[in-house]
């Protein structure tokens, strides 16, 4: 932390230094809603930090605390109590408009059941992120949907891709903006075991391309591709 | 990898679209996905726009067209002797030429009424006493200057069956045709149609029984009233001063408030073509709640999805207000073609106004009726839209 002291200091991406802070971290986070039948506790001091090439699985039952802990991380939500730090600096305190900046910039997200947009075709899915940027990405996008092996499938419209085809879009479009974690909820739920295995290899890949990976699930199949698996139980997080 | 056999997509209308106004293009593509209830949407402001159109331009015609017959009433000022009085003086005359000079024409008329007979039968006439026909009924198709003979009005040339060079008999004298006019159609007091126009000195009485200015315009009419009423009615009422210029203003203000009313009329048709907007839009919004929630969580910004949703709702009254319009505008020249109302009354710089202002008031509606459903989708957090 020492090196990159200074209020507004640049964002160490020049500067390889051998103990650079994580790109994302959540530092004694508490979240408590307050419903119709009393405070809810959702997460309890959770701590965690994201390692860049590393795959870290979530798991824990229905209720535990894993999509609030998921959407902290992706800055879509406030912790009660506690910080989160992006690569050591922290986000309290942004506004929305610079948080969202943060997740185009920073963060990649891939949800459960795709997202994809139905009217726009697979490549322009894809750069959907960056679709308001002076910048065109339609190159970034084609060369990223031919990673993932959908370099024939370029135009086709989401109804016309399997399950595990708009996966791969939407893992696709997580990537358009070189992200440095990647954020993943359920990547295999609607998929079935052989795809979810392909899916897989493709997130294992962007990962070991640098990038931090955090998958929240309940399936055993993402544990065994994990590098690390921890277990979230009523909003208290364990190894 | 880079394998060049593998087609780029290729830059079509989309593309361009795309990259230069990527909310307007994302919008076209949301549209396109309901396109009945996009076409309903429409429909409703293409109603409001074309009754307001149609209202608005018809009114408009209207009221050209009939300040165009008006016209030349409220030009004039008619001066007859007061209480009854048989002629009025020289100096009566004299005072008139001085209010009227460099706003009008004074034409002195004696006037009556006779039998005339002709080759065709005979009718009541009304007569007229003056050697300016022309100035007289505004009609240029009329002699300029009156010396012998009779003008006869198209309508008693009929009943008295004669032509130019004709003989008609008035009070037991003859006298030749000279002129047959036709009515101006412009509405006044003094009208040819019935008439017959002789030299004064065939009339036995020896003063003007009326002058008639036919002033410049209305203002001038105005003066001229005035000027008259100021120099013979100062101190006792020697005559009566007849201008119709007031009457034509209360003509002018009553078109303007039925105009009004039927624009009222028309107007809440949009509004609730507004109202359908806004229903549709957070129809919309509340489907695709899951969407914008991913828009938002990979870092396209609030102002950004209400800017793509207001396109949409945009785009709508775009469409409905230029069918709207065009609707309107024809069914208007329509009306034009197949009735007396003229074309030249439709094409006036008003009715184009009316036509754009329409236009843009359904966009304006349709903008409106999409601002809180799109405040309310893009504003809603991310978290919140995603769990669906």
């Amino acid at each position: 932390m020492s090196g990159t002291e200074g209020p507004t200091g640049p964002e160490n991406a020049g500067g390889k230094m051998n103990e650079s802070p994580p790109p994302l971290q959540l530092s004694n986070v508490t979240k408590r809603y307050e419903g119709g039948g009393g405070t809810v506790t959702a997460l309890k001091d959770v701590s965690f930090a994201v390692t860049r090439g590393d795959v870290t699985a979530i798991v824990g039952p229905s209720g535990s605390g894993k999509s609030t802990m998921l959407n902290m991380l992706g800055l879509l939500d406030d912790p009660t109590t506690g910080g989160i730090e992006l690569s050591g600096e922290p986000v309290a305190g942004l506004s929305e408009h610079e948080r969202t900046d943060i997740r185009r910039e920073r963060i990649g997200f891939v949800f459960q059941d795709f997202h994809l947009i139905p009217t726009l075709s697979a490549a322009r899915n894809v750069r959907l992120p960056t679709t308001f940027l002076e910048r065109d990405y339609t190159d970034r996008a084609i060369d990223l949907l031919r990673r993932v092996g959908l370099g024939d499938r370029l135009e086709h419209t989401p109804d016309e891709l399997s399950g595990g085809q708009k996966q791969r879009v939407a893992i696709a479009r997580s990537l358009i903006n070189e992200p440095d974690v990647l954020l993943a909820d359920e990547p295999t739920g609607n998929l079935d075991r052989d795809t979810g295995v392909s899916v897989l290899e493709e997130i294992r890949t962007i990962a070991d391309g640098g990038v931090g990976v955090v998958a929240v699930t309940h399936d055993e199949l993402v544990t065994e591709f994990a590098d690390r698996t921890v277990e979230l139980t009523d909003g208290v997080l364990r190894d | 990898m880079t394998d060049a056999g593998t087609a780029a997509p290729k830059e079509d209308g989309w593309a361009w679209l795309d990259r230069q106004f990527p909310a307007l293009s994302l919008a076209v593509r949301n549209l396109s996905r309901q396109r009945l209830r996009a076409g309903l949407a429409t429909l409703g402001i293409v109603i409001g726009v074309f009754a307001v159109v149609a209202l608005g331009m018809l009114g408009t015609a209207l009221q050209g067209a009939a300040l165009e017959e008006l016209g030349g009433l409220g030009n004039q000022v008619i001066i007859s002797p007061a209480g009854g009085g048989e002629s009025l003086s020289d100096r009566d005359l004299q005072a008139i030429q001085r209010a009227a000079a460099g706003h009008g024409e004074v034409v002195p008329l004696k006037s009556g009424g006779a039998t005339a007979s002709g080759p065709g039968g005979q009718t009541f006439t009304q007569l007229y006493g003056t050697t300016r026909p022309q100035s007289l009924f505004g009609d240029p198709s009329a002699p300029a200057y009156h010396r012998q003979g009779a003008v006869v009005g198209a309508d008693a040339a009929q009943s008295l069956g004669v032509r130019v060079g004709s003989t008609i008999d008035v009070e037991e004298n003859q006298y030749r045709v000279v002129a047959i006019i036709e009515g101006s159609g412009s509405f006044s007091p003094i009208r040819p149609d019935s008439a017959v126009v002789l030299p004064p000195r065939e009339f036995v009485a020896d003063g003007y029984s009326q002058a008639v200015v036919q002033a410049d315009s209305g203002d001038d009419a105005r003066q001229v009233a005035a000027g008259v009423r100021e120099r013979l009615n100062g101190r006792q009422q020697r005559v009566s001063v007849l201008s119709l210029t007031s009457v034509l203003s209360r003509i002018t203000e009553f078109f303007a408030l039925l105009n009004g009313f039927l624009l009222a009329v028309a107007g809440v048709s949009l509004i609730v073509a507004g109202v359908s907007i806004f229903n549709i839009m957070l129809m919309t919004v509340s489907e695709r709640r899951g969407e914008i929630g991913v828009l938002r969580a990979v870092g396209i910004h609030r102002e950004q999805v209400l800017r793509t949703l207001l396109a949409e709702a945009t785009l709508l009254g775009v469409a409905g207000g230029a069918i709207g319009s065009v609707l309107g505008a024809a069914v208007v020249i329509g009306v034009a073609l197949t009735t007396r109302l003229p074309l030249s009354a439709v094409f006036v710089p008003t009715n184009a106004l009316v036509a754009l202002g329409a236009f843009g008031f359904g966009i304006l509606v349709a903008l409106v009726g999409g601002l809180y459903p799109a405040y309310r989708a893009a504003w809603e957090p991310p978290v919140e839209s995603l769990r669906g």
